[in-house]
C-alpha cells in the first residue's frame, strides 16, 4: 500500500499535473456557478481535454473540476437564489437568505468551509473505508433502491414549502415528466403525441434550468417599481471575513460531521448523488437542531449542513467506481469512462493493477480540496463583485446562459422551446406556493424509480418483498416516519398560529 | 393563469394587498385543470403496451403517478374550495393593479418568448444580441454608459460565447442566417 501511495504521490507532485489541477478547480467553480452548467457538465466539457494527458494527470484534473464543482454551484445558489448545480438545492433554503438579509460574504464563506471539510472528511474516509463501504452499498438491490427513492420523495416533500400535499403534488409531477419520451426498459413512446418537442421527453436539465432559472429570474424583476428605484439584487454588505465563517464553521461540529458522513454514504449509493446528499443532509441538521423554525430564513447550520453534504458525495462516489466498477453518479460515470479512453479497466482488479493510480486520485481528491480553498478564499471577492452588477445586467446575461446551457446539452432547439414552457409553468407554481425542489428531484429520479420497480417485480413478481427485506423495510419505515414527522410538524405550525 | 394570489413574495416578503378570494380561485383552476389532464392521461396510459417478460407494462407506473396526482389534486381543490367559500371576494381592480405591478416581468417574458423562437431563425449570435440589448434597455440601462456598457456585455454573452463555443467547446450553437 506504501509503494502505491508514494508512486500516486510522485507521478501528481508534477508541475503539469498541478497547473491542469488548478484550471480545473478554477474552471468548476466558475462553471458551476453559472446557472445550467452542472458538474457533469464541465466534466464532460473537460474530458476531450485530458485525451493528451497521461492517465492520472487527467483524472487528477477531472476531480479538480469535480471538487471545484461542487463548491462553485454555492456561489450562484447563495447570492442568485438559483442552484448552479442540482446539488447545491438545498443551499438555496438558508444561504439565499442570508445573503437577502445583507450577509452574502457570510453566506459564501460559511458555505466555503464546509464544503471543504465535507471534501477532506471523504477524502478520507474514501481512502480509510472504500472497502466495507462499497460492500455497504453494493447490498442494495432494485427493491432498495426503490424504497431509497420513496424515501428521498417524502422527505423533500415534507421539506420545502407550507403544504405536504403541495410538495408530493410537484414531486409526484416531476415522476410523471420523467415518464414522457422512450420507456427507459421497452423504449415505447409514451405521452409524446407524435410531436418532435416531446419525443425525447424532457432532459432534467431542461427542466433544472426552466424550474429554478427562468422562473427565479421573472420573479427577480416581477416589482417593477424596486427596479426602477435602483434597488439591488442583493444589499451593499459584501464583507468577506473567513476566518469568522472558519469559527462559527467549526463551531457545529456535529452538525458538519453529520452532514459530511451522510454525503459519504449517500454518494457511494450508485445513483444518489450531491442532489440528494444536499437535501438529506439539510433535514437531518434541521431535524436535530434546537431552532428547526429558523431553518429557511438564512441559518448557519443549514449552509453548513447542505454544503458539507453535497461536497462529500464527491469521495463517496468513487468508492463503488473503485471497488466495483459501478459509478456512483453521471459524474463518476464520466470519469470511468476518462480511464477506460486510456485502456484501463475498472473494476475490483483496479486497486490490484494499478494501486499507484488510484492512491494517486485519492491523495488527488485532498489536493483539489485544498485548491478549491486556496482559490475560494483569495478569489471570493471577485465573485462577490456579482452583486455590484446591476439586475438590468444579470437578468438577461443569465436568461442567455440558459438558453446556452439548454441546447449544448443535446444540441436540440426543441430543449431551448421546452425550457420556455417549463420556466412559465415553474412562475405560475412559484406564485401558486408549490415548492419546486420537489419536481427537480421527481425528474431526475423518476428513471432510476420506475428501473428499479420494474426490475424488482421481474425479479420476483412478490410485491411483499419490499416489506421484508431488511433495508428496504427500514427504508420505508424511515419515509413513513418522515411523513409523520412533516404533518406533525405542520399541525403545531398551524395550531400556534391560531393561538 | 398566474394570478394575484400569493400572500407572500417569492422572497417570503408579506404582500400588504388583501387578495381575498382571487388565490383560492386561481388554485381551483390550476388543480381543477391538472385534474382533468392527469385523468385524461391516466386513460391513455391504459393503451400503452404491456410485456410478456415483465409483469408491469410500460403504462404500468406512469398509471401509479397519475393516479396518485389526480388524487392530490382532488384534495387540494377540497382543501381551496372551504378556503374559497370562507372568504370575501377580491377588492376591485386587484388584477388590473397585480398586471401593472409586475409589468416588468410580462416585459421580459414576451422578450424572452421572441428570442426563444427567433434562436432558429436568426442564430444564436444575432438573436442573443438583440434580447440582451433589448432586455437591458427594458430593464432600465438608459444611461448612455449604462448603455454602452450594455452593448459589451451583450457582445461578449452573444458573438464571444458563440465563438467560445464552437472554436473551444467544438459545440455549435444555431448559426441561422449566418450558417
Amino acid at each position: 500500500m506504501m509503494d502505491a501511495l508514494l508512486a500516486g504521490l510522485d507521478q501528481l507532485f508534477t508541475l503539469s499535473t498541478m497547473i491542469t489541477m488548478l484550471l480545473g478547480v478554477v474552471a468548476g467553480i466558475i462553471a458551476s456557478a453559472i446557472p445550467g452548467f452542472t458538474i457533469t457538465m464541465a466534466i464532460v466539457l473537460t474530458l476531450p481535454l485530458t485525451f493528451t494527458m497521461d492517465p492520472l494527470q487527467g483524472v487528477a484534473t477531472m476531480l479538480a473540476v469535480y471538487v471545484g464543482g461542487y463548491t462553485g454551484g454555492l456561489i450562484s445558489a447563495a447570492l442568485l437564489g438559483i442552484p448552479g448545480t442540482p446539488s447545491s438545492v438545498a443551499t438555496t433554503f438558508d444561504a439565499f437568505p442570508m445573503a437577502r438579509n445583507g450577509q452574502p460574504g457570510r453566506a459564501l464563506a460559511l458555505g466555503i468551509w464546509a464544503s471543504f471539510f465535507g471534501a477532506l472528511v471523504s477524502a478520507v474516509v474514501l481512502i480509510i473505508a472504500a472497502p466495507p463501504l462499497a460492500l455497504i452499498a453494493v447490498k442494495l438491490g432494485a427493491w432498495e433502491y426503490f424504497s431509497l427513492i420513496i424515501f428521498a420523495m417524502t422527505v423533500v416533500a415534507s421539506l420545502v414549502g407550507k403544504s405536504m400535499l403541495k410538495g408530493l403534488m410537484t414531486g409526484l409531477l416531476g415522476l410523471f415528466i420523467a415518464t414522457v419520451g422512450a420507456d427507459p426498459m421497452m423504449g415505447v413512446p409514451r405521452f409524446t403525441f407524435d410531436a418532435d418537442l416531446l419525443a425525447n421527453g424532457f432532459p432534467f436539465l431542461v427542466v433544472l434550468i426552466g424550474i429554478f432559472a427562468v422562473s427565479q429570474l421573472l420573479s427577480e424583476v416581477e416589482d417593477a417599481d424596486a427596479i426602477q428605484h435602483g434597488k439591488a439584487l442583493i444589499p451593499d454588505d459584501v464583507s468577506f471575513r473567513p476566518l469568522d465563517a472558519l469559527r462559527e464553521t467549526l463551531s457545529y461540529p456535529v452538525n458538519l460531521i453529520r452532514s459530511s458522513l451522510v454525503g459519504v454514504f449517500i454518494g457511494a449509493v450508485p445513483g444518489a448523488g450531491g442532489s440528494i446528499a444536499n437535501l438529506l443532509a439539510y433535514d437531518q441538521a434541521k431535524r436535530a437542531s434546537k431552532n428547526p423554525e429558523t431553518f429557511g430564513t438564512g441559518n448557519p447550520e443549514g449552509v453548513i449542513a447542505s454544503e458539507s453534504g453535497n461536497s462529500a458525495t464527491s469521495g463517496g462516489g468513487l468508492i463503488p467506481m473503485i471497488a466495483l466498477g459501478i459509478p456512483g453518479s453521471a459524474v463518476d460515470a464520466v470519469l470511468m469512462a476518462s480511464l477506460m479512453v486510456h485502456g484501463i479497466g475498472v473494476g475490483p482488479r483496479l486497486i490490484l493493477d494499478h494501486g499507484d493510480l488510484v492512491y494517486g486520485m485519492f491523495m488527488a481528491m485532498l489536493l483539489a480540496a485544498f485548491m478549491v480553498l486556496v482559490v475560494c478564499l483569495f478569489s471570493m471577492k471577485l465573485f462577490l463583485r456579482v452583486t455590484d452588477v446591476p439586475r438590468s445586467v444579470i437578468v438577461p446575461v443569465v436568461l442567455t446562459c440558459c438558453v446556452v446551457g439548454a441546447f449544448a446539452l443535446n444540441n436540440r432547439v426543441t430543449d431551448i422551446y421546452l425550457l420556455l414552457g417549463i420556466g412559465v409553468f415553474g412562475y405560475v407554481l412559484s406564485k401558486l406556493d408549490y415548492p419546486l425542489a420537489p419536481l427537480v428531484l421527481g425528474v431526475i429520479l423518476g428513471p432510476i424509480a420506475e428501473t428499479n420497480l420494474r426490475r424488482a417485480l421481474m425479479t420476483d413478481e412478490n410485491w411483499t418483498l419490499f416489506f421484508t427485506r431488511p433495508i428496504s423495510l427500514a427504508l420505508l419505515v424511515l419515509a413513513a416516519i418522515s411523513v409523520g414527522l412533516a404533518i406533525r410538524h405542520h399541525r403545531r405550525q398551524k395550531r400556534a398560529t391560531m393561538a | 393563469m398566474s394570478s394575484p394570489t400569493s400572500t407572500r413574495s417569492p422572497q417570503g416578503e408579506p404582500s400588504s394587498e388583501s387578495t381575498g378570494r382571487s388565490g383560492p380561485l386561481a388554485h381551483l383552476i390550476l388543480n381543477g385543470t391538472l385534474a382533468a389532464v392527469f385523468a385524461t392521461l391516466f386513460v391513455r396510459a391504459g393503451d400503452l403496451p404491456s410485456s410478456m417478460w415483465e409483469p408491469l407494462g410500460s403504462g404500468s407506473f406512469p398509471r401509479l403517478v397519475l393516479a396518485a396526482l389526480v388524487a392530490i389534486n382532488l384534495a387540494l381543490i377540497l382543501k381551496e374550495a372551504r378556503t374559497f367559500a370562507a372568504l370575501a371576494p377580491a377588492e376591485k381592480g386587484l388584477v388590473g393593479r397585480w398586471c401593472w405591478r409586475h409589468r416588468l416581468a410580462f416585459g421580459v417574458l414576451a422578450l424572452f418568448s421572441l428570442y426563444i423562437f427567433a434562436v432558429p431563425m436568426l442564430g444564436f449570435a444575432l438573436a442573443s444580441l438583440g434580447f440582451l440589448l433589448a432586455g437591458q434597455w427594458l430593464l432600465g440601462a438608459r444611461s448612455g454608459k449604462a448603455l454602452l456598457i450594455g452593448l459589451v456585455v451583450a457582445l461578449v454573452f452573444s458573438f464571444g460565447v458563440d465563438t467560445l463555443f464552437r472554436d473551444v467547446f467544438v459545440i455549435s450553437l444555431p448559426r441561422g442566417l449566418l450558417g
